[in-house]
């Protein structure tokens, strides 16, 4: 089940999967609304009947030091980046555990950030949103230990569309791309499938002993911190 | 308002004739910490949401010779924390200290958590900080400098059963410590974080009190402390006191566990 604002974006998603030779079917949530976190759960169980992965991964990146972010660039991105990942577990969580015997659980990926491990600047809704995440996530991990696995994915600079916007606004995307890598061990940025293949991971029982953990996909950026 | 006359130990601490706000001061925790700053100097302005006892605590503060203040105060609400900010500005001293105290909790598993639940723990945990560092922070980078602290707990590095939103809120409120602390380390504000595990005052003495056998809930935490007690009021205050002061002009981004030495477990 794909999920998310962009309609459009859903729809390519789930051809390729289809191509694939996987079944995938699209569902509109803006999840800052909690009545569309809760319908995007009730659609994947209506429709496929069990709930095994919940992958949170929509998230709002908005940038502002404490002087310049306003109190609306705070409640949006707590909305988006937080609370709508409370609603999804809250809802997600029952339908897991509530599986075809033998298979009751599930596990859980909720995408936090490098900026939610360590102090940053610039960041502070986003990092304090971030920091919260992983703990809630380790708290569900702590929780429903027996049957569900909670897991962060913690990326750092991934070359995905809206990394390339924030390096085209700085004026000089190459000079940028040049400074970010500077600061990466493995030197380049990160792709949407490095993230994915460690998504995939996490989602299979190739993980099955690995609940709790906060795996940064950041091409060693955090060792320098 | 009747300065004390300044000691060696007030200038020392840095607080002669600035003022130190407790947010959350008419309560626990806060009332120790209120006490603690007039004992040492500092005109203390007492704020919290319960306006009768912050002026009880500012009574307190007077009859002991120091020098309290009481404002009513919601942290979630950008309106009311702007207009506690507006009355500090009318006290006419610099800003030195803000004390980051007000925090509730709840227990419920995130499955049985209602967003009315959730909401009040973000809120006033987490925006609560957000609200009163953004009014604060340019007050001191005016005044040449302050010292923030908040307080944190155990809880926002290591996370515990039926807890998730008041985890959630006290990681996120380590991580935008130390945010603010970067951000403005070159303006002379300090923003530092102490990390209570259980104490003999405040939110879990309420929490154990309000269960079915406080006892039990007594034993079950402290026998997992190393030190196998309960941390106590005066102990957070000398850590407060401590960050709030001078005394720790290099210290800022920090987190103080004051927890009989449960850190030592963690990486």
């Amino acid at each position: 089940m794909v999920a998310d604002i962009n309609d459009a974006g859903s729809d390519e998603t789930v051809e390729m999967v289809q191509q694939a030779g996987g079944a995938a079917m699209a569902v509109h949530a803006d999840v800052a609304q909690r009545h569309d976190v809760e319908a995007m759960i009730a659609a994947a169980t209506d429709s496929f009947g069990r709930l095994d992965v919940l992958y949170n991964n929509a998230a709002v990146q908005m940038s502002g030091t404490l002087a310049a972010a306003t109190v609306d660039d705070w409640d949006d991105t707590i909305a988006t980046n937080l609370t709508a990942i409370f609603w999804a577990c809250r809802a997600g969580i029952p339908a897991m555990l509530a599986g075809p015997p033998g298979a009751e659980g599930g596990s859980i990926i909720n995408t936090s950030s490098v900026l939610g491990l360590v102090g940053s600047e610039g960041y502070v809704a986003y990092g304090a949103a971030k920091a919260a995440l992983i703990a809630l996530t380790r708290q569900i991990a702590l929780e429903f230990g027996p049957h569900i696995r909670a897991n962060v994915i913690a990326p750092g600079s991934i070359d995905t569309p809206r990394f390339r916007k924030v390096a085209d606004d700085s004026g000089d995307p190459t000079g940028f791309v040049a400074a970010v890598r500077q600061h990466i061990p493995l030197d380049r940025l990160g792709t949407a499938g490095d993230v994915a293949r460690v998504a995939l991971f996490l989602a299979s029982d190739a993980s099955a002993y690995t609940s709790g953990a906060i795996i940064p996909v950041d091409g060693g950026l955090a060792v320098l911190r | 308002m009747t300065a004390p006359t300044p000691t060696p130990d007030m200038v020392a601490a840095g607080y002669e004739g600035r003022l130190a706000v407790v947010v959350g001061g008419a309560s626990g925790l806060g009332t120790a910490i209120c006490r603690r700053l007039g004992d040492d100097g500092a005109h203390v302005v007492v704020a919290d949401l319960d306006e009768v006892g912050a002026q009880r605590v500012a009574d307190g503060l007077a009859h002991d010779g120091a020098v309290g203040h009481a404002h009513h105060v919601d942290v979630r609400d950008p309106r009311s924390v702007s207009e506690l900010f507006a009355a500090i500005d009318g006290i006419g001293a610099d800003l030195g200290v803000v004390v980051l105290s007000a925090a509730v909790e709840t227990r419920a598993s995130v499955v049985d958590c209602s967003d009315e639940e959730w909401r009040d723990v973000i809120d006033t945990n987490l925006k609560g900080p957000f609200l009163c560092m953004k009014e604060a922070v340019p007050r001191m980078v005016e005044a040449g400098g302050g010292s923030i602290v908040a307080l944190g707990s155990t809880l926002g590095q290591v996370v515990a059963p039926k807890y998730p939103a008041y985890c959630a809120s006290k990681f996120g409120l380590t991580n935008l410590c130390k945010q603010v602390a970067i951000e403005h380390a070159k303006d002379n504000v300090r923003v530092n974080i102490v990390a209570p595990s259980a104490c003999d005052t405040g939110l879990f003495v309420r929490m154990a009190e309000e269960s079915a056998d406080p006892d039990a809930i007594r034993h079950m935490v402290t026998s997992n402390v190393p030190m196998g007690r309960l941390g106590r009021a005066d102990e957070v205050c000398d850590a407060v006191a401590f960050l709030a002061s001078d005394r720790s002009s290099y210290l800022s981004g920090a987190v103080l566990p004051l927890d009989g030495g449960l850190a030592a477990r963690r990486t």
